[in-house]
């Protein structure tokens, strides 16, 4: 069996980092095919080439304080977003599922709620919280709260019966089962949430970022689409899409950081990479 | 119902009674301003006034049209693509990272290129809704049949199964469950951001009149919209669970 | 090994060299090495080795579902070049294989569907196997609603209700708890006699081995070569009693220390890279 695996699992490194290759290949063809569009056919009005994209950044993205100072506040959003959802997310979701029966009586009332379209809420909320970053911070919460509870209780839904009896078997507390078979038990779930919870934290920010259009990014994207000047929109679509890469790979830091027994794992896969 | 499922039951109904009456309480008294929190009265009143009007039913018409060609959109080309990338292992290591890459980005970032593209009518929305949702399409078509458990198909080829038989009898219902529940998350992502792109930046539309409505500050059109909103996608996610369970004969582990 | 006519032959495999991966690659796995082996019809012949030594690739080649990297295997004189001889071979695997989309019956249905037999004969040969490995009162039932033991036992059936002259199975009783491995085995034992099929089986247990066989495969540590054949001489169906004689134990004991140099030589060449990475 080990043996297998273990050939298997160096083939498998080698296609992987073959198809890293092919992926890099392919992305520098598309950005070429891109700059050839941009600058030969396309309407300089509705598109630009990657260049002139790149310029635009650090000329008219940079070099305006208004729209750096824009993307900062859309930053701090996103953060505090985040760090609330997790918070209130996780308590509710442990009250939830601490017992059979309230995962019962309230677990559907969280799921009914998530079906429920929040984009249609959108001008409510801002109606209620302003024009600030209240509004965006509420608006991207409420986004990334049910993911979170949702993988929160059935996370500690399936904690196997048989290491509850073994932890029971050796003598351990409510508490200590709690702390060293739930918990632990739980962490890949919760990643889970915590993934899903981020990237719909940054959609209901950046919805509720453009939906305002008199401040902030909302304002200077409908500025540039409306003076048909491609380059600078491009550029603060492109910021905020590294924004939002940059904010999922905290993430994914996070969670192979944390989740217990990955560690491991990854070093031994590195070691068998070097290795070839 | 056992009795811990009743009690449970009771809960549910005493949230909602407590929801439902502590709204309508907490408007009668006077203790929000109605410009905020209409009374339920007010917001069940006007929504049967406007399901009595044309222009309604020319918005849902325009939303729902939207919706159902991005969506027709997004499953042919997501399914396509998906599967096409599926018949070549290097294909499938190469581009399934990228497509899932790019969809963790909210891609609502790409309304405002949409809205620059195809202009401010129901174009840049069904562009926009077709794009977002072609991606939970494509990817389940992948998980669907890329991650193909082989032992399946190694029997079948024991069995001596033609490659047309293989794909009616063994990946097709191998690949099914994945795949409606690419179909059904791209519905939900198809409705929500015809529904946003609308919101943002629109002359037509559910969403238009929603941000409408709160810009001219007349709450009892813009819950009576919201209600609307929410009634129809909870009716449609039942009705298409209903759909799943039927023709997903049974849940596989 | 007596002189056989080539007429008797069931299964002739010639020199099969298989090899994993573009020769030279860092992933290439030398699976098989020049493996020659005759198997008679009706007999009964169990490959035994260690893990990874290539027991499912040989199976899986003389199945047709690959070809080797080069030789050359006859089953019933015709060449097998890529392609299942489904009218001749049936397959059992070492996993359940059973489709969980569709009920025991339907599973039974499909595999005489794809090998286009006629469907009115589907559900009787389907019952009458399913009522020789005593699942019969399960027809009806999907795959996960069975136990894994239940599970392998349709999937044994379902190779042998087509009736093939040739049988593959691949360590088809891994899954099962050891009674029921014994109860199966006796069955097969007596299906055997009753039928005179050829079977080639696929095990990691030593006492199956010895109990089953004609004839024992022993074969080396990867890449896989026959090491020995071990003859047991013993008419079938075969009763428990067996397991009590001498014989047995002594020809159990014989496979073991064969078997115990090789596992320490895998064991070993795997210990060794592990050891220079730590
Ligand atoms: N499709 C494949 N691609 C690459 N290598 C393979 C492939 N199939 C098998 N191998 C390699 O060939 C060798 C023999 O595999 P095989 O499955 O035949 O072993 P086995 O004797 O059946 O082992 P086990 O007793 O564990 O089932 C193994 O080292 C395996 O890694
Ligand atoms: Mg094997």
């Amino acid at each position: 069996m080990s043996t297998a695996s273990s050939t298997l699992g160096s083939s498998g490194a080698a296609t992987s980092r073959r198809a890293f290759h092919l992926r890099m290949i392919l992305i520098v063809g598309i950005v070429a095919a891109l700059e050839f569009y941009g600058r030969f056919v396309a309407d300089a009005t509705l598109f630009s080439p990657p260049s002139k994209i790149v310029q635009s950044f650090f000329t008219d993205i940079m070099g305006d304080a208004r729209i750096v100072r824009a993307l900062w506040i859309c930053i701090v959003e996103i953060a505090v977003a985040y760090v609330l959802s997790i918070v209130f997310g996780v308590t509710t979701g442990l009250l939830v599922g601490a017992t059979p029966f309230t995962r019962r009586a309230f677990f559907p009332v969280v799921i009914a709620l998530y079906v429920i379209p929040q984009v249609s809420f959108l001008p409510l909320t801002i109606l209620l919280f302003g024009l600030g970053p209240a509004a965006k911070i509420a608006f991207g919460f409420s986004h990334a709260i049910f993911p979170i509870i949702i993988n929160v209780v059935s996370g500690m839904r399936t904690v196997r019966e048989l290491h509850l009896n073994a932890a029971r078997s050796m003598g351990a507390s409510r508490l200590d089962t709690i702390r060293h078979v739930v918990l632990p038990h739980m962490v890949p779930s919760l990643f889970t949430g915590l993934r899903l919870g981020m990237t719909l934290n940054l959609l209901g920010v950046i919805l509720a970022e453009l939906y305002v259009s008199n401040s902030g990014v909302g304002f200077f994207t409908r500025l540039f689409a409306e003076d048909f000047n491609p380059g600078p929109l491009f550029a603060l679509i492109g910021s905020l899409a590294i924004i939002a890469i940059a904010f999922n790979e905290i993430v994914r830091i996070a969670e192979r950081r944390l989740t217990p027994g990955a560690h491991r794992k990854t070093i031994i896969k590195t070691a068998g990479k070097e290795k070839q | 119902m056992d009795r811990a499922g009743a009690q449970a039951r009771i809960i549910q109904l005493a949230i909602f009674a407590l929801a439902a009456g502590g709204w309508y309480f907490v408007t009668a008294a006077g203790g929000v301003s109605r410009l905020l929190l209409p009374s339920p009265g007010e917001v069940g009143t006007t929504l049967l006034r406007l399901i009595q009007t044309k222009s309604f039913w020319n918005s849902v018409g325009v939303t729902f049209s939207s919706i159902l060609q991005a969506y027709v959109i997004a499953v042919v080309g997501g399914i396509v693509a998906g599967y096409l990338v599926t018949r070549s292992k290097t294909a499938m290591g190469v581009l399934e990272p990228v497509l899932a890459g790019l969809f963790t980005i909210p891609l609502t970032l790409l309304l405002p290129l949409f809205i620059l593209f195809f202009g401010i009518g129901p174009a840049s929305k069904i562009a926009y809704g077709a794009t977002y949702a072609f991606f939970p399409v494509a990817l389940n078509t992948i998980a669907a049949f890329g991650h193909f458990d082989e032992r399946w198909l190694r029997a079948a080829q024991s069995m001596g199964a033609s490659r047309w038989q293989t794909f009616r009898h063994i990946l097709l219902p191998g690949a099914f469950p994945v795949l409606v529940t690419g179909l059904r998350i791209g519905f939900v992502i198809c409705f929500a951001s015809v529904l946003g792109g609308e919101t943002i930046a629109s002359a037509v539309g559910i969403g238009h009149n929603i941000a409408l409505s709160a810009e001219q500050m007349e709450p009892g059109r813009l819950y009576a919209w919201i209600a609307f909103v929410t009634i129809t996608a909870v009716t449609l996610n039942l009705l298409i669970t209903s759909i799943e369970n039927t023709i997903v004969r049974r849940d596989r582990k | 090994m007596s002189a056989t006519s080539p007429n008797d032959i069931a299964i002739s495999i010639r020199n099969i060299t298989q090899r994993f991966g573009e020769e030279g690659a860092p992933d290439s796995v030398l699976a098989l090495d020049d493996v020659s082996l005759d198997i008679r019809k009706g007999e009964f012949v169990c490959l035994l080795g260690p893990s990874g030594c290539g027991k499912s690739t040989i199976l899986n080649i003389v199945g047709g579902l690959f070809r080797p990297t080069s030789g050359t295997t006859l089953v019933e004189g015709r060449s097998v070049e890529g392609t299942p001889h489904t009218d001749q071979i049936a397959f059992v695997f070492q996993e359940s294989t059973l489709f969980p989309w569709y009920t025991v019956i339907e599973n039974f249905r499909i595999a005489m569907k794809f090998r286009g037999m006629a469907a009115s004969e589907w559900d009787d040969r389907a019952m009458k196997a399913l009522k020789a490995v005593g699942m019969a009162s399960f027809a009806r039932h999907y795959p996960d609603q069975l136990s894994v033991g239940m599970r392998q036992r349709v999937n044994m059936a379902r190779g042998i209700c087509v009736e093939t002259p040739i049988l593959l199975m691949d360590e088809p009783f891994a899954a099962l708890d050891e009674q029921t491995r014994m109860v199966l085995g006796e069955d097969l034992s007596q299906l055997l006699a009753a039928t005179g099929k050829t079977i080639v089986f696929v095990t990691h247990s030593l006492a199956e081995a010895v109990f089953l066989s004609d004839r024992i495969a022993v074969m080396t540590a990867r890449p896989g070569k026959i090491k020995t054949i071990i003859d047991v001489n013993e008419a079938h169906p075969r009763s428990p009693d067996f397991m009590l004689e001498p014989r047995f134990s002594e020809l159990r004991n014989q496979c073991y220390a064969l078997l115990r140099d090789e596992i320490r030589a895998t064991m070993a060449a795997q210990r060794d890279p592990a050891g220079v990475e730590a």
